[in-house]
């Protein structure tokens, strides 16, 4: 795809300048935690631990993740597993989710058919429910599946979460009826028309959702559906880690420090790949 | 909005079907995983609730824990309303706050991508890691203290307060300025997905517009309210849903709270359950009358 430069009204040098201003103050703010969180994973357990903290590190050191890897090596279930359960809920999750909610927005953003905005009604209204509360009964319908202590209990649920079809129908509806028609007047089937006509004109859309979505299941800890220790997940083992008392807290930052590469890198690597999209171009009234 | 007609009956019937193919998954999930539960906690909420081996003991006893949280216990209803005032503050902010962000970093403008990625930061501090590791982890709480005080009152704008208030000029004023720093700290910690999502959105407007727009002679300020925000209206009601939902039930919100500690450990399933839909009932009302409002007035490009 050829890549559109942006046409900029003329702006002026001091305005330039207030952006940056701005942007470096907000930015400041924001990447306030961040440089906490790095700088105490390179703390000592003496300074974690001063009063009152200081920001940044005094000796830095690479003890925490020595302390880590040690105790991630001594862990009963090789430590790789948690890693690709992980992984592995992460990813067919989000992948399930992309398709699924996708499908579904397009058939709600683009056709009427009966039925269909009150369900989408229901589904925005189910996005107010917290999980706390669903915590129980969720777990009865699992156990009536038999996907207690399976992958499964985490993965299908995520495909259906609430959040991914609203984003999606929400950005689908700004497609132009007339691309769908010209689409179905040149032949093409449903299946063509989704996929490839309205979600590559909605790739922003649907690399927002993964980044949600890998975010949320990268976290996961899924502790009320999996008890087997080999399919637990890796927030689960390295909760556990920290648990172990006052003495770990110096490596529970550097399981933070951990914890937060894989959504930070998730999240550049796809803005990167958001281009200008051709939507509401191509055509021509 | 003009939906593509169908002609004849039969090709129409072919494409309610593939149209009902595509949803069917997401229908069948959200009925099994979102459906079913809320309606089972629903029904417990009219009931007693007790813990047998293998299983839960349900009692209808109706209204009564309803009655009770809204007239016996003595939190629930002093939270509902601090919780609901804030919001309405909270949330235009959140959304000024985040468009304006969101129009600063869709700019050409040199290492856009890591301002961005910064600008992305706190979602995932606040709602993944922390919130997930946050148990027994004594590092978290120092680290919010600090980021208390170095972004709210002790350091920074602490000092400077000091320094104004010995100035003696109206240090009400002041105070009223400093209030409102701390809370622009917390709402740019809150609106990071809705800057991505206002983001994708800036993106999606074809740049002919703009050029379009200023062939006819539009200045910058007039093609932003004509064709900027008209195309974004549409993101602007998804964040507004968005930000309500997310202040009102992130997990540290405090009638969440009260709800999860009569759930988990007095195992008060009837109640906590009967207070949660009396808080889902006011969020939707809410939601559901701001959206309402806010759709009437949403602009769809067709």
């Amino acid at each position: 795809m050829k890549k559109l430069k942006r046409r900029k009204p003329n702006r002026s040098r001091g305005g330039d300048i207030g952006i940056y201003l701005l942007l470096i103050f907000f930015g400041i703010f924001m990447a306030l935690p961040l440089v906490y969180a790095i700088n105490s994973a390179f703390k000592p357990l003496d300074e974690i631990y001063l009063y009152p903290p200081k920001f940044f590190v005094q000796n830095p050191t690479m003890d925490n993740f020595q302390d880590l890897f040690v105790i991630m090596g001594k862990s009963w279930v090789p430590f790789s597993r948690y890693i690709f359960n992980t992984v592995f809920i992460t990813f067919v999750g989000t992948a399930g989710h992309l398709l699924v909610a996708s499908m579904g927005a397009y058939v709600l953003a683009k056709y009427d058919f009966p039925g269909g905005k009150t369900f989408f009604n229901l589904v925005v209204t189910a996005l107010m429910f917290s999980g706390y509360v669903l915590g129980i009964p969720n777990y009865l319908v699992m156990t009536n599946l038999g996907w207690v202590d399976t992958y499964l209990a985490v993965v299908i649920p995520a495909f259906a979460s609430p959040m991914g079809l609203f984003l999606m129908k929400q950005f689908m509806e700004g497609i132009p009826d007339a691309l769908i028609e010209a689409a179905k007047i040149d032949g093409a089937k449903q299946w063509t028309i989704y996929s490839k006509i309205v979600m590559p004109m909605v790739k922003p859309a649907w690399l927002t959702l993964i980044i949600f979505s890998v975010q949320n299941l990268w976290n996961t800890k899924a502790s009320n559906y999996i008890y087997s220790e080999e399919l637990k997940t890796l927030p689960y083992a390295l909760q556990q880690i920290i648990n172990g008392g006052v003495s770990r807290a110096g490596v529970g930052s550097a399981v933070t420090l951990f914890m937060m590469i894989v959504p930070i890198l998730t999240f550049v690597l796809s803005q990167s790949n958001i281009l200008e999209t051709m939507a509401s171009s191509g055509i021509k009234d | 909005m003009s939906k593509p007609k169908k002609k004849r009956k039969t090709l129409a019937q072919k494409n309610a079907i593939a149209g009902y193919l595509f949803i069917l998954p997401f229908i069948i999930g959200f009925l099994a995983f979102l459906a079913y539960p809320l309606i089972e906690s629903l029904q417990m909420s009219f009931c007693k609730v007790t813990v047998e081996v293998g299983g839960f003991n349900k009692e209808f006893i109706g209204l009564a824990n309803f009655k009770k949280a809204f007239t016996v216990d003595p939190e629930f209803t002093r939270l509902l309303t601090e919780s609901l005032s804030s919001m309405a503050y909270r949330v235009p902010a959140t959304l000024i706050f985040s468009f304006f962000v969101a129009l600063l970093l869709n700019q050409d403008f040199k290492g856009r991508g890591f301002v961005r990625a910064i600008f992305f930061l706190p979602v995932i501090l606040s709602s993944g890691v922390i919130v997930g590791l946050e148990y027994n982890n004594t590092l978290l709480q120092g680290m919010e203290d600090v980021v208390q005080e170095s972004g709210g009152n002790s350091s920074i704008t602490a000092t400077l307060q000091a320094i104004l208030d010995t100035g003696g000029v109206g240090s009400k004023f002041f105070g009223y300025v400093f209030d409102i720093l701390d809370s622009v700290y917390d709402v740019a910690i809150a609106s990071g997905i809705q800057i991505i999502i206002f983001l994708s959105g800036l993106q999606t407007i074809s740049s002919s517009m703009y050029e379009a727009a200023k062939i006819e002679g539009c200045t910058a300020w007039e093609s932003f309210w004509k064709i900027t925000f008209p195309m974004v209206s549409s993101l602007i009601l998804v964040n507004i849903v968005y930000s309500i939902i997310d202040f009102l039930i992130r997990t540290d919100n405090e009638v969440m709270e009260k709800i999860n500690d009569t759930m988990m450990p007095m195992m008060d399933y009837g109640f906590s359950s009967a207070m949660a839909w009396s808080y889902f009932v006011i969020v939707m009302a809410v939601v559901g009358v701001i959206s309402l409002i806010v759709s009437k007035k949403v602009y769809y490009y067709e």
